[in-house]
């Protein structure tokens, strides 16, 4: 109304404005001018009529041209061009959603990540920080450098995939980082826990990554959650004098306890192991009793 | 007499903005205009007055639930007509290949109506509340917003509401809005009345609020909404839908 169309004068303007106009009532509604345009429809006066866009004539006018890409008997751009497998098997392609320090940074100083407790990808996800869909095949979310000269968080940090840099700007800060393989199965669950949880079936045991990941994940280097924990220290050792910078005694930390907590190779969220029923809305959980399905839910 | 009723505002207000203020009211005796005071949240009930939001959630609302059933029958439905009426050349008159082409009188019709249509669409939730948000604005700032502490009446004449709506000025029609089970007094006043409607606050919408003169709010009301209203001013999107249970918020 004239509020709209005035522009300028600001919110209690406005409102001083409406307290002078009529009552606002079903019959004085319209919308911002400009915001309806009507559509051009064919057959209906000077610019949608006549020969309605069809043009002169012939095939044009007829509807009889042929088919998309047809050049006429000459071959087509989309035969002449070979072959060459670029997007080839894109879909059995695994997909890792970049996560940089800088937007790490950023979530833990707006108080949407808790860097006191485990960092999971749970937690990135309650606070939105990334959002992953394990449908397109996203395994989940790999460290990236952007920001590492002003990261300056002391976190436990569980990631799919970091690069080196990230890994020694995360340790310089005192913290500690793994990475963890997730089939897409208990990747879902973990990024949407309560709809899985409604679901009543018991929390499954986490798969081994595949063969071509087995190396990765076995690596010290890397941080893999595979990998001998007895090597972990030389590679800390090692990434601290390749970067120049004092590798801190985490040990003497006050939040030692909860920066060495680390999952289970086969579970799936921390509190919980699997075989387990989580109960909503009684707020129970229910463990398993029978001995193969205690033996299957260990091995 | 009584102490005047002060209502402050529960939740927090952005320190650039004040909360606008409303006369409480009682439905008591025919003169109760001046009970008290009431603190309203800014954030919802002095916003920006867009209007066009007003249209958009008031076409929402008349459209979403509508299904036209209206079909007609195509020249393939309608019966008859598949025999070549006469032969193409020879009779001297046009030349049909069925007497239910769409030339034809009782032929078929080409781009009619086609089954049951839905007409539905959902608006985002945000423009939703935005538009109860204005409607309340509105509501407040055309003086057309009443704040009553309570519902308790002393008879339940219908007459005793319709008077004590005529002398306070409160218009033609007037919509009052409860939380809680409302008093039988008022139930049987209104209940007898075409022009004064009573409506639990979750059936408060905008095509209400406009066709309504007056609104009429209590006390427990008011927190209700600006509860509800102000939620989504600071929420997280959604990861899942909102009627599963989510930890963090309500």
């Amino acid at each position: 109304m004239a509020a709209a169309s005035r522009g300028g004068g600001g919110g209690p303007k406005a409102l001083e404005l409406l307290r002078a106009l009529p009552r606002v009532s079903l019959v004085n509604l319209r919308p911002n001018p400009g915001a309806k345009k009507s559509e051009r429809r064919r057959g209906r006066g000077r610019h949608g009529g006549k020969k309605s866009g069809r043009g002169h004539k012939g095939q044009r006018q007829r509807g009889n041209r042929p088919r998309l890409g047809f050049e006429g008997g000459q071959t087509p751009f989309y035969l002449i061009i070979p072959k060459y497998g670029y997007n080839e098997g894109h879909s059995h392609r695994r997909q890792y959603h970049p996560l940089s320090l800088q937007k790490l940074q950023y979530l833990i100083d707006l108080g949407r990540v808790d860097p006191t407790q485990p960092i999971d990808l749970t937690q990135l996800t309650n606070a939105r920080g990334v959002t992953i869909q394990p449908l397109k095949r996203d395994y989940g979310v790999q460290l990236v450098e952007k920001g590492a000269d002003n990261f300056s968080a002391k976190v436990n940090i569980e990631v799919q995939m970091a690069s080196e840099l990230a890994i020694a700007a995360i340790e310089k800060n005192g913290g500690v980082i793994t990475t963890g393989f997730y089939d897409p199965r208990s990747l879902e669950i973990l990024c949407k826990p309560i709809p899985f949880f409604l679901r009543g079936q018991p929390i499954p045991k986490r798969m081994l990554p595949p063969e071509d990941l087995v190396r990765y994940y076995t690596d010290a280097k890397n941080r893999g959650y595979l990998a001998n924990p007895s090597n972990i220290p030389e590679a800390r050792l090692e990434l601290a004098k390749k970067y120049g910078y004092v590798l801190p005694d985490i040990s003497k930390d006050e939040l030692f306890q909860m920066l060495s907590t680390r999952k289970d190779p086969r579970q799936i969220f921390f509190g919980l192991a699997p075989g387990w029923v989580v109960n909503m809305s009684e707020k129970k959980i229910l463990k398993p009793t029978d001995e193969r399905l205690l033996r299957y839910y260990s091995s | 007499a009584y102490a005047p009723v002060l209502r402050g505002c529960h939740l927090a207000i952005p320190s650039h903005r004040t909360a606008v203020q409303a006369w409480v009211e009682s439905l008591r005796h025919y003169d109760d205009r001046h009970v008290g005071l009431a603190d309203l949240h800014p954030d919802v009930f002095a916003v920006m007055p867009r209007v066009d939001i007003l249209h958009t959630v008031a076409v929402w609302q008349r459209n979403y639930k509508r299904i036209s059933y209206a079909k007609v029958k195509t020249r393939a439905e309608v019966r008859g007509g598949g025999k070549k009426p006469w032969a193409q050349k020879g009779s001297g008159r046009a030349r049909h290949g069925s007497i239910r082409s769409p030339l034809w009188r009782g032929g078929g019709i080409i781009h009619g109506p086609r089954g049951p249509t839905s007409y539905y669409y959902m608006l985002p939730m945000k423009v939703r509340v935005l538009g109860l948000k204005v409607a309340l604005t509105a509501k407040l700032m055309q003086d057309n917003l009443h704040v009553v502490d309570g519902l308790d009446m002393p008879t339940f004449d219908p007459q005793y509401l319709a008077d004590l709506a005529q002398y306070r000025r409160w218009g033609q029609s007037v919509l009052i809005v409860d939380v809680n089970k409302m008093p039988e007094n008022i139930t049987k006043a209104a209940a007898s009345l075409k022009t004064i409607t009573l409506v639990p606050a979750l059936g408060l919408n905008v095509y209400s609020l406009l066709k309504y003169e007056t609104l009429v709010l209590t006390l427990d009301t008011l927190a209700f909404l600006e509860e509800k209203l102000l939620w989504h001013d600071s929420r997280y999107t959604a990861l899942y839908p909102f009627h599963l249970p989510y930890s963090d918020f309500p």
